[in-house]
């Protein structure tokens, strides 16, 4: 059927009973059960319940500023722990009074070297402390220890009993020979 | 009185209570719908529930843009003709509207049963509109929405399905002139 473009007129003549009669065919006979309703209504409550209960919307929030205050703590302890310029210094301090209480003890070669005058290392009187008078008194010493005309003491005399212990020997070519290939013998 | 668009509101901010003032407001009318569309009352049940459930499925956030029964309608013609395709496949929309007419014209004068023969012959989407607009108490402009029609359209299904009736001596005594 080919609808015609006729807009419907609400006064277009009909009775009252049109409506009535047409209400009375489409009412259902049976009203809803309580049943139904109970069923439609609780579902509403559970769900508005669960889907409308109050969000935490700092749950996140909460679980990143934990993490957060975690690594700042670690942060400022690792802070406090670091030593500042003035406890660095006493530590330093420290460490070199136990260094030095060690060496005294039992004093290395080098350090002692470090602390001997040029002059008494200076074995072949050159003006120049190397590698040569390490070679001189370590001739020296291998002499004493064959020929028994010379005498250690002579050679103590000599002041080559470099490091002090009474005796020259080969600790004494030894400081010798460290002085002699320091870098900085020039502040020897 | 609560408007529906305030108990939408507050249905969305989780108030049970709105929802519940909104079904018994609608219940009635999604109802006597369902029974139309399904001939068949449990049926109408199934689809009253699934009708509210799918409400109940846009709250929180849902926003009522038109009327609610111009929301309400393309949802429960949907799951009507859902469901009767699901439990009854072969009973069609007249057939539904015959068993409705049966079951009416039990207890109904027999003029009501000429009512309901004669809505049987306007085709079906005059027989629609005429129902939204007599029975379901519908706009104009809320039919027009619902269906997603022009209002012309809408107007002159009305228009048409009218005229077929006035033509109908069964019909007649409904028009006054």
């Amino acid at each position: 059927m080919i609808e015609r473009k006729e807009h419907y007129d609400e006064d277009s003549g009909l009775s009252p009973k049109f409506s009535e009669d047409l209400n009375t065919l489409f009412k259902p006979h049976l009203s809803v059960p309580p049943e139904v309703d109970r069923a439609v209504l609780d579902q509403a409550h559970r769900h508005l319940t669960r889907s409308c209960k109050p969000r935490r919307p700092f749950r996140w929030a909460a679980s990143i500023a934990a993490a957060a205050a975690v690594i700042i703590f670690a942060f400022l302890f690792n802070i406090a722990r670091e030593p500042t310029a003035e406890t660095a210094r006493e530590t330093a301090q420290d460490t070199a009074r136990k260094h030095t209480f060690r060496t005294a003890r039992k004093p290395a070669p080098a350090l002692v070297s470090s602390v001997i005058a040029e002059a008494q290392v200076d074995i072949d009187l050159n003006g120049r402390v190397d590698i040569l008078d390490a070679f001189k008194l370590a001739r020296h010493v291998e002499s004493t220890s064959t020929d028994r005309t010379k005498t250690n003491l002579s050679l103590q005399k000599q002041g080559w009993d470099i490091n002090g212990d009474g005796l020259v020997n080969r600790n004494d070519v030894d400081l010798v020979a460290s002085a002699a290939v320091r870098l900085d013998k020039g502040v020897l | 009185m609560e408007s529906d668009e305030e108990l939408i509101e507050s249905a969305n901010k989780g108030d049970a209570e709105a929802f519940e003032t909104l079904y018994y407001r609608y219940r009635d009318w999604v109802f006597r719908l369902t029974w139309r569309f399904t001939g068949n009352r449990e049926d109408a049940l199934d689809v009253l529930q699934e009708t509210f459930a799918y409400l109940l499925k846009k709250l929180p956030g849902f926003q009522l843009t038109a009327s609610m029964t111009t929301f309400l309608y393309p949802v429960v013609k949907h799951i009507s003709l859902t469901v009767r395709r699901r439990s009854r496949p072969h009973v069609s929309a007249e057939e539904a509207l015959s068993e409705i007419a049966a079951s009416a014209s039990e207890d109904t004068p027999d003029v009501r049963a000429e009512l309901a023969a004669v809505l049987r012959g306007l085709p079906e989407e005059q027989r629609e509109i005429l129902l939204m607009r007599f029975v379901d108490d519908m706009s104009m402009e809320e039919i027009s929405s619902a269906l997603n029609i022009p209002l012309g359209t809408v107007k002159s299904r009305l228009h048409n399905a009218l005229h077929r009736l006035r033509q109908n001596h069964r019909a007649r005594d409904y028009f006054l002139e």
